[in-house]
C-alpha cells in the first residue's frame, strides 16, 4: 500500500498552554497574584525571595513554591520567613511545568492568599517554553554572570516581563559595567524595566516591592506567553 | 533531558492520533516543525525521539523536522501505511 499523508497540525505545547491558562483563571477567581522567578542556577532567586517574603509577610499573606531536582534546600530557607512553602522535587525534569504547580498545591486555600511566588528550577533555557499561570515573569540575573546573557538567552528574556539584577553589593568588586547590561536588556526586550538589588543588604526592595503592588492592582491578566 | 520531555509529549500526541487513522495502521514518519526560539534542537529531538518511541505502539517511525517561525513546536503531519491484510 502507498503511504499516504495524514495532516494534523498540534503544538506540542498545547497540553501545557491549556493547563497553564486554567491554572490562571483558578489564581484569577481566587484573587492571588501569580509571580514566577527565573534564573541560571546560583543567581540569587532563593536569597531574593527569602528578603520578599520576609518584607512582605507582617502586612501580606504570601505563599511559595520551589522547584528544584534534588533536596528540600530551598524550601527550608524560605520557610524561615514564616511563610508556607511547598518543594517540588523534579527528579530529572530541567523545568517546571502547570501540572507539577497544579499538584503542588492542591488542597491550599488560594482564596486566602495575596502573593504565591514560584521559584523555577535554575535554567536559563528551558524554563522559556513553560507556561506555569503566573500573572508576572521575573527573571534574575546577578553582576558576577557577564553583561551579555541577556544577548545569549534572548528567549528567556522575551518571555519575561521584568529583569532583576541581584548581588548589587558585589558590582565593584567585579567591574560590574550597569550601561552595557542595560543595553543589552533593551536591545533584546525594549522598554523591560530593570531593578538591581542586593538581598544581602536590602537595597533595592523598596523598589520591587512598589514595582510587584502596582502591577498586582491591575487586573489580573498576563501577556501569553 | 529537555528534549526527551518534548520527545514523550510528541510520542504521546502522535498515539492519540491513532484511533482515527483507522485500523490496522502503521504510523511510516512523524513531522514536526521547529522554529528557532523553541528551545528545541532539531538533532537533539531526533535522538530523542528514537528513545521516546522505541517502547510505544510507533517504534520504528521516523521523525522529519521542518524548519518553522519563532517559537514553533508543532507536530503538522504524519505518514502512514494502510497495513493490507486482505485483498
Amino acid at each position: 500500500m502507498t503511504p499516504r499523508i495524514v495532516e494534523v497540525r498540534r503544538n506540542l505545547l498545547r497540553k501545557n498552554d491549556l493547563a497553564a491558562a486554567a491554572l490562571r483563571d483558578r489564581f484569577r477567581t481566587a484573587g492571588v497574584f501569580v509571580v514566577s522567578l527565573v534564573s541560571s542556577p546560583g543567581a540569587g532567586k532563593t536569597s531574593f525571595l527569602e528578603r520578599a517574603l520576609t518584607l512582605m509577610r507582617p502586612t501580606r499573606r504570601v505563599a511559595a513554591l520551589v522547584g528544584d531536582l534534588a533536596t528540600e534546600c530551598d524550601a527550608d530557607r524560605l520557610r524561615r520567613s514564616g511563610a508556607p512553602v511547598q518543594q517540588i522535587s523534579t527528579g530529572t525534569v530541567c523545568h517546571l511545568d502547570a501540572d507539577m504547580v497544579e499538584r503542588a498545591i492542591d488542597g491550599w486555600p488560594l482564596a486566602e492568599l495575596d502573593y504565591l511566588f514560584i521559584e523555577n528550577v535554575g535554567n536559563l533555557v528551558c524554563p522559556a517554553s513553560y507556561d506555569l499561570g503566573e500573572h508576572l515573569r521575573v527573571v534574575l540575573l546577578s553582576v558576577t554572570e557577564g553583561e551579555d546573557k541577556p544577548l545569549k538567552y534572548p528567549t528567556i528574556f522575551n518571555t519575561a516581563d521584568i529583569a532583576v539584577v541581584t548581588k548589587i553589593d558585589l558590582a565593584n568588586a567585579v567591574g560590574f559595567d550597569h550601561p552595557e547590561l542595560l543595553g543589552n536588556i533593551a536591545r533584546v526586550r525594549p522598554g523591560m524595566p530593570v531593578i538591581e538589588v542586593s538581598a544581602r543588604t536590602g537595597t533595592g526592595f523598596r523598589s520591587w516591592m512598589r514595582f510587584l503592588e502596582h502591577r498586582a492592582a491591575e487586573p489580573l491578566e498576563r501577556h501569553v506567553v | 533531558m529537555h528534549e526527551l520531555s518534548i520527545a514523550l509529549s510528541l510520542v504521546d500526541a502522535v498515539c492519540d492520533e491513532l484511533p482515527r487513522l483507522g485500523a490496522n495502521v502503521s504510523v511510516r514518519s512523524v513531522r514536526v516543525r521547529i522554529g528557532p526560539a523553541s528551545g528545541v534542537s532539531p538533532d537533539a529531538l531526533t535522538f530523542a525521539f528514537d528513545v521516546a518511541a522505541a517502547e510505544s505502539p510507533i517504534a520504528g517511525a521516523r521523525l522529519e523536522v521542518e524548519a518553522g517561525h519563532d517559537r514553533a513546536l508543532e507536530l503538522t503531519a504524519l505518514e502512514v501505511v494502510d497495513d493490507a491484510t486482505d485483498c
